[in-house]
């Protein structure tokens, strides 16, 4: 029983940082229907900068974590404004190749400028001390990941759905012609629609980089996010976040229980078949085109 | 400009005296190439023609058909353990064991398709991915695929031809690939080409034309899976020792880059892309030995970036590369070409 | 698109210059030729510092003069860990320029994609990267063997486990390849040669980034020495994950992470206390060698940011019998000399531990062709500092 607990429990844990990324790469998905394959490297880039910024220029924690938000969501949208909007009359593998691309660029500049040695970035929590829940432990960069991930999907779901600004974002999704007819400025909401991605992806980042931090370190999150966003919706908020934690729930219970070596596999198969059922994932409506 | 006056005509291979003439030309330039150039550059040959295969057969499926597949290194893979596998364990004749694996490939490729008809884009993609490396895993885990440790390839003789080198490879290569394009331009031309492109571009419309969909689907996937699992087979001789962590999933990004890079929906265009695109992949860890660009690029890595990873430049030049061509031509270089062709052909206006 | 093809193969004629040839492949006058492929990007990135160990290494020898009026050539390329690229380089550098010999190199699957091509050529390699039985089992001719088999360290680090600390109850993670299984194969041994069984196997994926369901089946299997048989970063990870389910075992490592100062800072302090098998000088030891090349080697060729650590010292370990070889062969400098005199080195002491090659033999692959055949023991304390726990150990 208690070995069943702590296999959840790790898989909830686990399954934040996936949560965080499916998040990011569901709010490009929502506005503009590009899947980013450069998520990660968005944010690797922010959090190298940090552990530079932290290392060698001696900031203090919160002035380096706030500038590290800031820098990414300047990053976001920058990538947007000087890259994405350029490509003339785009398709979606287009599009995908494009953030292919700057996704190798991105690890290629990380990677020259900071060399191959694995690093660690100082935190004010460390990720080794835990909390015991009873006979279950949980470290505690784990429960703040698990708060962070909480936390940022229920300002995003209140943001796209309540705000102004999120509304705009939904109808740019919707029918971009009609809403530059309505007034909006789709051009800048898509821009500030990659800033905030970003800025998701960065805080995916730093909560991963305490452990360890090398140029590869958020390709994995990166593709369970997409996986997840993909079984919980990829339209669809907190069906990305249901579909991380279940995602790292089933592979923790998996690897606990049958098999460690196909974990990977067992997800993937859990998520094909889910798909085959519910071909836009668990939580998004299904648009039945209209011939 | 040119006019198509039957059906005979549209289908036909070679449309007039000139086109046999350049054809015949090329394919003696290409038999001639391994006496003129050195042996690397063979080599380097047989790695393009291998990457020209996948990237057709992709292009198939992507370009032609719509669909979107991010684990051709999984049929890439079966091909190439399919075919080692039958030659060691079960002593086939490579002429036996390629198309053989090549179909078990297409058999998966067939299963693959059976959840693309249902689904689409990201969620496709996350389903082939799946699948890619669902691949590799399984391969990993069984020894009696070698295991971790992979497998070396036998030695190769076609009959009383003892294949040894790599100019003699060079040649099988060559004529397998040849063979696959000119199918892979019959096949667009004719009914299930159009068939294909007719679900690219309103699959229900074309379904009450009476295009068979399920059928047709499974059919671009289990094609491309064949392609990809004839140049799997011949990549396990270009190699000479597969183990599974080759058939990542970047291998699969790339096939998919070549085919995008190169021309949605245009065999000259996978030609093109899948060349450019290995060709980069080979050379450009030599980038910093270009004459004047190489020490720059040395220096401003001494002061700024660090020197230990200079190599990573490499990485950035084609992530430039594959992000400039998609921007200025999403129709890729097919779409350059046929930009300079028009130029040329309406000058001077 | 086919003219694209044409337009490649006159490019390729064009290019197609082909250099004059030396008496021997890869020797002048004046010149000595050696390559070696390393991952300088990629994943296995970390790697890339043995190459790089080499080639200051190199430059040392140059700078007192080359060997026997030679000078060393070196040819270093980046292969990212990926064996497609691994060929085209060797074949790029074989037909290009002609190397004399090879040293090091990075991979066990890199190195095998190779392996047939250089010795159908009988072309020397010397010290492979990476302890793997494939390079002396079947052994070759021109292939010289320097790193100590990982089935040795397994075999080295339970017995001081069992003998020393008195445990019982040994598990190991490890990584699902040649690496790890080597690893579980020498602790098997070892342990039922002293009646005991492994309590627990965990494999671990390359691509696995959360350790907890390995930690927990360590855990459940109430091990108290876990052998780690993974990359760095999972090692890190692995031990983290250990302290934060309050799973505290003795653990040990391989050679790979005995980098111990880089260790301790990635793992924030909890590196201290592990045991680990190394096969070279310490970074940090006043053996005169080991200072000279710090001196010589590092600090005048190393580049800015260069770390001494334990891979960039292994370069210089596994091109140190290439070294002593063609040193011995004088003025005549040809493969098959080289491979004689190589054949003739007993008791080497570089900086790492002593090499011994013996006349060809199929029937005694250890004997004539793994080089170094011992390992000691070090643990690591507070800061990253070494302890040396045992002396040098020979194992079979």
């Amino acid at each position: 029983m208690i070995g069943f607990l702590q296999a959840v429990t790790s898989g909830i844990a686990v399954g934040s940082s996936y949560a965080l990324m499916g998040l990011a790469m569901v709010i490009i998905y929502k506005t503009s229907e590009v899947v980013n394959f450069a998520q990660g490297e968005m944010a690797l880039l922010s959090c190298f900068l940090t552990y530079m910024v932290l290392e060698f220029y001696g900031f203090s924690f919160l002035a380096a974590f706030a500038g590290a938000l800031a820098f990414a969501a300047f990053l976001g949208g920058f990538l947007e404004f000087a890259v994405l909007r350029r490509a003339k009359e785009p398709n979606v593998l287009g599009m995908i190749i494009i953030t292919i691309g700057l996704e190798m660029i991105l690890m290629g500049i990380v990677s020259w400028k900071f060399g191959a040695d694995p690093k660690t970035m100082s935190f004010p929590i460390s990720p080794y001390d835990s909390v015991a829940i009873g006979e279950v432990f949980v470290s505690s960069l784990e429960v703040l990941t698990f708060i962070v991930a909480l936390t940022v999907m229920a300002v995003l779901f209140l943001f796209l759905r309540y705000s102004k600004l999120g509304v705009a974002m939904k109808a740019t999704q919707q029918n971009s012609m009609a809403a530059r007819l309505m007034g909006i400025r789709t051009n800048r909401i898509l821009m500030i629609t990659w800033g905030i991605s970003s800025v998701v992806g960065c805080l995916a980042g730093l909560l991963i980089s305490p452990i360890t931090m090398q140029p590869y370190m958020m390709w994995d999150p990166m593709l369970k996010g997409f996986a997840a966003a993909v079984m919980g919706g990829m339209t669809s908020l907190p069906g990305s976040v249901f579909g991380a934690y279940l995602i790292g729930i089933i592979e923790n219970l998996f690897g606990s229980y049958v098999s460690i070596e196909f974990k990977s596999v067992v997800a993937f198969a859990i998520i094909v078949l889910v798909l085959c059922i519910k071909p836009s994932g668990l939580f998004a409506r299904h648009y039945v085109k209209k011939v | 400009m040119d006019m198509k006056r039957d059906y005979y005509e549209d289908v036909e291979l070679f449309s007039s005296g000139a086109v046999v003439f350049w054809f015949v030309a090329l394919l003696c330039a290409l038999a001639a190439l391994p006496f003129l150039v050195k042996n690397y550059y063979i080599y380097m040959a047989n790695y393009m023609a291998i990457n020209v295969i996948v990237a057709v057969g992709l292009n198939l499926l992507v370009g032609y058909t719509g669909q979107i597949s991010l684990g051709h290194a999984g049929f890439f893979a079966i091909g190439a353990y399919g075919t080692v596998m039958l030659m060691t364990k079960a002593h086939f004749p490579f002429l036996l064991a390629l198309p053989v694996s090549a179909l078990a490939a297409a058999f998966f490729g067939f299963l693959l398709g059976v959840p693309a008809l249902r689904l689409e884009g990201p969620y496709l993609s996350i389903a082939t991915l799946g699948f890619g490396l669902t691949v590799t895993q399984v391969i990993g885990r069984m020894s009696i695929f070698g295991g971790r440790q992979g497998l070396h390839t036998p030695e190769l003789s076609i009959g009383p031809w003892h294949l040894d080198s790599d100019r003699d490879f060079y040649y099988l290569v060559v004529a397998v690939l040849v063979f696959l394009i000119l199918t892979a331009r019959n096949l667009i031309k004719t009914k299930v080409g159009r068939a294909f492109i007719a679900i690219r571009d309103a699959d229900i419309a074309a379904e009450t034309m009476g295009v068979n969909l399920t059928y047709h689907k499974t059919l671009a996937f289990a094609i491309s899976a064949f392609y990809a699992g004839v140049a799997g087979g011949l990549y396990a001789f270009v190699l000479r020792f597969i183990e599974p962590e080759i058939f990542s999933l970047m291998m699969s990004i790339l096939f998919l880059a070549m085919v995008v890079v190169g021309g949605l929906g245009s065999i000259f265009g996978s030609i093109a892309g899948a060349c450019l695109l290995s060709w980069l992949d080979l050379e450009l860890r030599n980038i910093l030995s270009i004459p004047y660009l190489g020490g720059w690029l040395e220096a401003l890595s001494k002061s700024y970036f660090s020197i230990t990873g200079v190599s990573n430049i490499q990485f950035i030049v084609y992530g430039l590369i594959m992000v400039l061509i998609m921007l200025f031509e999403p129709l890729g270089i097919y779409g350059f070409w046929i930009r300079t062709k028009i130029y040329w052909k309406t000058w001077p206006f | 698109m086919k003219r694209i093809l044409l337009a490649l193969s006159i490019v390729g004629m064009v290019l197609g210059v082909s250099l004059g040839a030396a008496a021997e492949q890869g020797v002048t006058d004046t010149e000595i030729h050696i390559g070696q492929w390393g991952p300088q990007t990629g994943p296995a990135a970390p790697w890339g510092s043995v190459a790089r160990g080499a080639d200051a290494y190199f430059k040392m020898i140059n700078a007192e003069g080359g060997i026997n009026g030679r000078k060393i050539v070196y040819h270093m390329f980046d292969d990212g860990y990926n064996p497609a690229k691994t060929k085209a380089g060797v074949k790029e550098l074989q037909e290009n320029i002609g190397m004399f010999a090879y040293t090091g190199g990075v991979g066990t699957a890199c190195g095998l994609s190779v392996l047939d091509y250089l010795m159908d050529r009988k072309i020397p390699w010397v010290g492979p990267s990476a302890g793997s039985l494939d390079w002396i089992h079947p052994p070759h001719k021109y292939l010289f063997a320097v790193y100590p088999l990982y089935y040795i360290e397994a075999k080295a680090l339970c017995r001081y486990a069992i003998k020393n600390l008195g445990k019982k109850r040994v598990a190991i993670a490890y990584q699902n390849d040649d690496y790890g299984k080597n690893g579980v194969k020498g602790a098997e041994e070892e342990l039922a040669s002293n009646g005991l069984k492994l309590v627990a196997e965990v494999p671990v994926e390359k691509s696995d980034t959360d350790m907890k369901s390995h930690v927990m089946k360590l855990k459940n299997a109430k091990a108290d020495v876990v052998l780690l048989w993974v990359t760095p970063i999972h090692a890190v990870r692995i031990v983290g994950t250990g302290r934060a389910l309050r799973f505290a075992p003795q653990w040990m490592s391989t050679s790979t992470c005995s980098d111990f100062p880089l260790m301790y800072t990635i793992s924030k302090g909890l590196w201290g206390g592990v045991i680990a098998t190394t096969f070279g000088e310490l970074p940090d030891s006043d053996n005169p060698l080991m200072m000279k090349y710090k001196k010589e080697a590092f600090d005048k060729f190393a580049a800015k940011g260069e770390r001494w650590g334990v891979f960039y010292t292994a370069g210089i370990t596994f091109a140190e019998p290439l070294i002593e070889g063609i040193k011995r062969c004088g003025r005549d400098l040809t493969r098959e000399r080289l491979v004689k005199e190589m054949e003739g080195i007993r008791n080497f002491k570089g900086i790492g531990g002593r090499i011994s090659y013996a006349p060809f033999d199929v029937s005694k692959p250890y004997e004539c062709r793994q080089g170094m055949k011992e390992v000691y023991l070090v643990k690591c304390l507070k800061g990253g500092e070494y302890e040396k726990l045992s002396d040098w150990m020979e194992i079979r």
